[in-house]
């Protein structure tokens, strides 16, 4: 048995572990739980700014360890079961990225405002449990965290095909690693007992009808994604504005005057995040 | 000297955390099993091992607690705490190395938690000895629930008894699902399970949370648990866990029956029946000033309350509002709807 995933890029392999995240949001997350009363709703709030985080707690709650794997698809359940001590473990366990460049800056930010245009969206037409739509757009580009980390070099020459070529940042990674970000996120959701609808969220947002179980959570993550692109917050990887899948919009009841207002209601708080 | 223990039928090598920056300790605990048997794997301090603990528990942790070896008494206690407390992790085996320059004082709390302690340095057939005793005592275990590793009955019997003896005042309560019998019935037993797994966790969880100077939390069986909290902590943990337990219990079903909110199944008659989503039912009686004298009172009076609980829809907590019975062996009367129990 293998938990590495093999890329085309010079051989090298991926590892589903030891992932660093951010300064900012680690040492916002532990000097909240260094307050006893602090409440879980806001410890919640601040590890949903931050996709590792959020991957990483959602990763230890799934664990067989605890009996229940695969049934906890939101940061906010997640904590009310795991308790503080497990979440200091997790935090501890957390490195810092040293060095940030643009693009990885810009990588985080993306999936924030995708999590954050998920949300609006679940909460808009009033879905049950947004928050596990916030944890879907949050974890969307997982993948390509994991090979920007890891991989550095191979991360840097996709970006740079899909540059000059103007091509997607999927095609170009397909053409670097032998596959796309949401072939890592198939892996890593496997790997971690990741919830299904997580899983089918994060493996089909680019394609969401292929989602088979759960593609409402997939439409509302793939028009996330979209409004991400289109108010540019964050960097995704190209500056391109992904096409929406028609279907989605039918699966979701979206007509053009109901599209338009969302389109209002989700521009607000992105601008909110792109003024940060 | 033979195996670490001969009954034992887990996988092989037994996974072993070493804490400690001395390297003769190190070295001597290796020596002591082939590594096939023991795989030891090294910690320099407490917060390192925490983490791999939390993530994937090995089945002994030996923990130095000499001053020059470990980086700090107080974490080092706090970590043992945190392992023992949680009943995930309470069946790992914890054994702490003293010597000189370990802080006796500091250890008498610590040594109620921890399973035994070896000194070094010593003759390797004593550590061995003191390994092997201390491992499978815990694997004994006494009296802990296979399913959730929480107390059993005779451990909850024990731990009411002694509060009432002692006068303590305290609040019990008896809690169970409703319609766990329709979920296992369409989802099957090991879906049954991690409902239990999550509800244990949960109920844990909340008790711990409430931050109260004594508590206990045990698992009668099947979905049947017990909790005990000082009287004034009770009503805001009980909030708390039927909070949980309402938000959470709908991701252990499949889409459809979440999105209808009921299950549908077959009645012992095969016919059609739906039946809601699990909820969480609570009964909670108190003791005040010592007026429950044994157990057994104290059981009784929760499960009628608990059968009032029960006819209720959805989740639901009921306290035992009546005052306790004079001192004489009359039979508890029932509290009426208002009127006095005098003729």
């Amino acid at each position: 048995m293998t938990n590495d995933l093999k890329t085309a890029y010079k051989n090298s392999i991926l590892a589903a572990k030891n992932l660093p995240t951010l300064p900012t949001t680690l040492l916002e997350v532990n000097s909240l739980l260094e307050n006893p009363n602090v409440s879980l709703a806001v410890v919640a709030e601040a590890i949903n700014r931050d996709q590792v985080l959020a991957a990483k707690i959602l990763k230890m709650i799934n664990s067989p360890i605890y009996g229940f794997p695969g049934r906890i698809a939101s940061v906010q359940h997640a904590l009310v079961l795991l308790g503080y001590n497990v979440i200091r473990g997790v935090i501890i366990s957390t490195s810092i990225l040293e060095d940030l460049d643009r693009a990885m800056r810009g990588l985080w930010k993306h999936s924030l405002a995708c999590s954050v245009a998920c949300t609006q969206i679940a909460r808009f037409l009033d879905l049950k449990d947004p928050e596990e739509y916030l944890a879907a757009g949050l974890l969307h580009d997982l993948g390509k965290v994991i090979v920007s980390i890891q991989l550095p070099a191979a991360a840097k020459e996709a970006q740079w095909i899909a540059a000059r070529e103007e091509i997607s940042y999927s095609e170009a990674e397909s053409r670097v690693l032998g596959f796309t970000h949401e072939r890592v996120n198939a892996w890593v959701a496997d790997q971690w007992h990741l919830p299904l609808p997580l899983r089918e969220s994060m493996v089909h947002h680019h394609r969401p009808m292929s989602a088979q179980h759960y593609p409402e959570m997939a439409c509302v993550t793939h028009l996330g994604n979209f409004f991400a692109r289109l108010y540019e917050v964050g960097f995704g990887g190209d500056d391109l504005v992904p096409q929406v899948s028609p279907q989605a919009f039918k699966l979701l009841g979206l007509n053009r005057r109901v599209l338009e207002s969302l389109l209002d209601l989700v521009g607000e708080k992105l601008e909110e995040l792109n003024m940060e | 000297m033979g195996r670490l223990i001969a009954e034992y039928a887990g996988q092989l090598p037994i996974r072993a955390f070493i804490v400690s920056q001395d390297k003769a300790l190190f070295e001597a605990v290796q020596a002591l099993w082939p590594p096939d048997e023991i795989a030891w794997q090294p910690f320099g301090e407490m917060e390192s091992a925490l983490p791999a603990l939390f993530n994937d528990p090995p089945e002994l942790v030996l923990i130095d607690t000499r001053a020059s070896f470990i980086s700090e008494g107080a974490d080092c206690a706090a970590g043992i705490r945190a392992i023992k407390g949680d009943s995930a992790y309470s069946s790992v085996t914890i054994v702490l190395c003293l010597g000189k320059g370990s802080d006796l004082s500091a250890m008498d709390e610590l040594m109620l938690e921890v399973d035994d302690f070896i000194f070094f340095p010593d003759l390797p057939d004593i550590y061995k000895l003191s390994f092997i005793l201390a491992f499978s005592r815990s694997r004994r275990s006494l009296d802990v629930n296979p399913l959730s590793h929480l107390p059993g009955n005779t451990s909850i019997i024990r731990y009411i008894q002694g509060l009432i003896d002692r006068k303590v005042d305290f609040a019990l309560a008896y809690a169970d699902l409703d319609h766990f019998k329709a979920f296992n019935d369409k989802y099957g037993f090991s879906r049954g399970d991690e409902v239990l797994h999550f509800t244990a966790r949960m109920i844990s969880g909340s008790v711990r949370a409430s931050g109260a100077s004594f508590s206990f939390v045990g698992h009668i069986g099947g979905d049947d648990f017990v909790f005990v909290l000082p009287t004034d902590l009770m009503e805001e943990a009980t909030q708390r866990m039927i909070a949980s337990f309402d938000s959470i219990a709908p991701s252990f079903y499949d889409t459809e029956d979440r999105k209808r909110g009921s299950i549908l199944t077959t009645d012992r008659q095969g016919r059609p029946q739906l039946f809601p989503v699990l909820s969480l039912s609570i009964a909670v009686i108190f003791n005040r000033d010592g007026c429950l004298r044994h157990f057994g009172e104290a059981a009784e009076r929760a499960s009628q309350l608990k059968h009032l609980a029960k006819k209720e829809p959805g989740s639901i907590c009921k306290f035992d509002r009546r005052l306790c019975e004079p001192e004489d062996e009359s039979p508890a009367m029932p509290k009426g709807g208002g009127h006095a129990p005098q003729a």
